[in-house]
């Protein structure tokens, strides 16, 4: 008979009431259904643990996140994608130089996502890495959790790079005319730079030079009675940040494109402009850019001339090869002793 | 010459060579016969509208075995313009969420997952089941050609010389040879003729690379004995990607005088398993591009990072081939053990690139 003593099921004998057999405790998993034993390592919630070095993982992204003063959610997807990747087969044999530059990979896919402007420079040299090394890293990251990373944003990047110049409060070491108003720069800096990208001048190439450039050219234009003495290496100086290597090309290459749609307004032709006074009319060329640019730029389809390749005969499929060919590359006796003797010396 | 096709005469004079020669069937994608598209992987290829020149088949290929033609299904031919229609409908509508799912590859057989990628069988309902489920780059119209040839650039090859070299020795009595055991374990060797450089190991393995142009001058070339055996004689045209054969002929050839030399310096050495491992390519489509667009609607396949290079990596499924595209326009294509592969890329990119042109 079944009966119940308590919580345990038994089942007692109808005749004297002994207890015939006890309710064992089931080793079923879960619902009565399943009827499967319970692994140890399922019933201590063992696999629900992280591995420690996921955890370290984690607390590294985490640091890295504090450090660059991201927000909250940022963070969250950053330690996310490290939840996802360092468990991984891939990621998991890493020597520690790499897991962290894995890390690094994570919080700037994560920036990506949520449109914060970190670029690879910063990190690198936050990580202290090799932007090479860096590189194979976060490729393989997209690769292995196949994430869609959007490009990184100037517009952005502008606001937070411009965050780092000196030049927006009077200090000791700045003249007073290089003082200026960092929401006027900001938006200058933003068109000019759009100009940049229409003009083709930033696909391809480094985002930050590009940025120190348009800045230059915007300050420069917003006081260029005072500024335009002043050179780029100069402006940056005061500014407290660094040429990027690239920066006065880039500015060469902005000078040729205002140049250009310059000659377009009718009142700025007469003036024949060169690349340091055109900059006082940044305002104007602003202003009309997208008139200028249709104009200045129309492109033209250009004949391709044919081009005459040089009539090519070659060697027949299975050429014979002949002997005094193959001997012009071997060395004969004399000369091969002569070369090992003079090996022997060096 | 009448009455013996073309294939056997090939045959013929490929026979009468030395030992180490190998078999035809290292060309085995081009077609002899069609002296106009010697690359075609499909019937309706891209070139035949630009190179339609009046033909003179050789008169009967039944007795011919053609097996080491490529495979054209029907299936191919049915699938194209599906995938074809279909895609550009997609890029049309600017939808991205095919693209979203990020590179899931769903199996042929796993049509149970009612997904968004079942692209052919939702819109059109006239494809074969036999549409792939993997994400691939839109296929064009025939129609559009390009009229762009890319040049091959490298091929890189290998050889197995099946002896053991004292590379000691060869470093010794070869003049064109470097060896430096400390640095790298192989000798490094050139030959002017083709311009090339080989890697040779102690186990007599041999990697071959460069094979890019010629300068050997001799009046007749292995286009021309085809054309000539088919009953005309005509002058080659550079430009047809026929004349640029000479690539793969040209590795080859470099690689059996690497093994000559190997042998006069007195080893044993023979010429087994000659591969191409990997062809290069590049061209230029005469076009900037807008890369950060091109990321945009070809996520999966694109990585375009400017911080780190600034070309756009692009990873084509079918074939495969990875294409490192610029703004200027060139691109370079590489991964390919065919030149046919090349080509194909190109053919397949060239209309997605075309929707990037802007004019500023």
């Amino acid at each position: 008979l079944p009966d119940a003593h308590y919580a345990q099921a038994q089942l007692v004998c109808a005749a004297c009431g002994c207890v015939a057999a006890e309710g064992l405790l089931t080793t079923t998993f879960g619902d009565e259904e399943h009827l499967r034993e319970v692994a140890f390592s399922r019933s201590t919630g063992q696999r629900e643990q992280r591995s420690r070095s996921v955890q370290r993982g984690v607390k590294r992204v985490q640091d890295l996140c504090r450090v660059l003063r991201l927000p909250r959610a940022l963070e969250e997807t950053a330690v996310s994608h490290a939840e996802r990747a360092l468990p991984r087969a891939a990621f998991r044999r890493l020597g520690l130089p790499k897991k962290e530059l894995l890390g690094g990979c994570c919080v700037l896919a994560s920036c990506r996502q949520h449109g914060w402007p970190l670029t690879m420079g910063t990190l690198c040299s936050l990580l202290y890495a090799d932007a090479e090394l860096l590189a194979g890293v976060y490729r393989g990251l997209r690769a292995e959790l196949r994430l869609c990373v959007p490009a990184l944003g100037l517009a952005e990047l502008v606001k937070t790079h411009l965050n780092s110049f000196r030049l927006f409060q009077q200090a000791a070491d700045i003249p007073a005319p290089f003082v200026e108003d960092k929401e006027q720069t900001v938006t200058r800096t933003l068109q000019v730079v759009e100009l940049a990208g229409d003009t083709w001048l930033v696909t391809g190439r480094h985002p930050v030079p590009i940025v120190t450039a348009a800045a230059f050219l915007a300050w420069q234009s917003l006081r260029p009675a005072a500024r335009l003495a002043c050179t780029l290496a100069r402006f940056c100086r005061a500014a407290g940040v660094e040429v990027p290597p690239p920066a006065p090309l880039r500015l060469k290459e902005l000078h040729d494109v205002l140049l250009r749609m310059a000659a377009q307004l009718a009142w700025l032709r007469v003036l024949r402009l060169d690349k340091k006074t055109v900059v006082k009319h940044l305002g104007d060329i602003l202003q009309h850019r997208v008139f200028l640019l249709r104009k200045a730029f129309r492109t033209e389809d250009e004949e391709e001339e044919e081009e005459d390749e040089e009539e090519k005969e070659e060697a027949p499929l299975d050429a014979p090869i002949s002997d005094s060919e193959i001997e012009q590359y071997l060395r004969g006796r004399e000369e091969a002793r002569a070369f090992g003797k003079a090996k022997a010396w060096l | 010459m009448d009455g013996v096709s073309p294939l056997e005469q090939y045959l013929e004079r490929c026979n009468g060579q030395d030992d180490i020669s190998t078999s035809p069937q290292l060309f085995a994608p081009m077609s002899p016969y069609d002296v106009d598209l010697p690359i075609q992987t499909t019937p309706d290829a891209p070139f035949a509208s630009q190179f339609n020149q009046p033909k003179e088949l050789p008169p009967d290929f039944s007795s011919v075995d053609l097996s080491f033609l490529p495979d054209i299904s029907q299936d191919d031919q049915d699938q194209n313009p599906c995938e074809g229609a279909q895609d550009t409908q997609k890029e049309l509508d600017g939808s991205v969420s095919r693209n979203e799912d990020s590179g899931v590859f769903l199996e042929e057989s796993g049509l149970s997952e009612a997904d968004t990628t079942q692209p052919c069988s939702e819109t059109s309902g006239v494809c074969p089941p036999l549409t792939p489920m993997t994400p691939v780059t839109p296929v064009t119209p025939a129609s559009e050609s390009s009229g762009i040839v890319p040049q091959l650039q490298n091929i890189v090859s290998t050889v197995n010389l099946a002896c053991k070299l004292d590379l000691k020795n060869i470093a010794l009595h070869a003049r064109n040879a470097e060896y430096n055991p400390k640095r790298f374990a192989a000798v490094i060797m050139r030959i002017r003729e083709p311009r090339t450089t080989a890697l040779i190991f102690s186990s007599g393995k041999m990697v071959c690379t460069g094979a890019k142009s010629l300068s050997l001058k001799m009046p007749f070339g292995p286009f021309l004995m085809w054309t000539e055996s088919c009953g005309t004689f005509k002058k080659k045209e550079p430009k047809t990607p026929g004349a640029q054969y000479e690539h793969e002929e040209q590795s080859r050839l470099a690689a059996r005088k690497y093994a000559r030399v190997v042998q006069k310096l007195g080893f044993p050495a023979k010429f087994l398993d000659f591969k191409i491992q990997n062809m290069v390519g590049s061209c230029d489509v005469r076009f900037p591009i807008r890369l950060e667009g091109l990321v945009l609607t070809h996520q999966q396949f694109s990585s375009y990072e400017p911080e780190l290079f600034p070309g756009l990596i692009y990873r084509m499924v079918k074939p495969r081939i990875v294409l490192l595209i610029f703004v200027s326009g060139k691109v370079v294509l590489t991964g390919a053990k065919e030149r046919s592969e090349i080509y194909e890329a190109f053919e397949n990119i060239y209309p997605i690139l075309k929707g990037f042109k802007k004019s500023s």
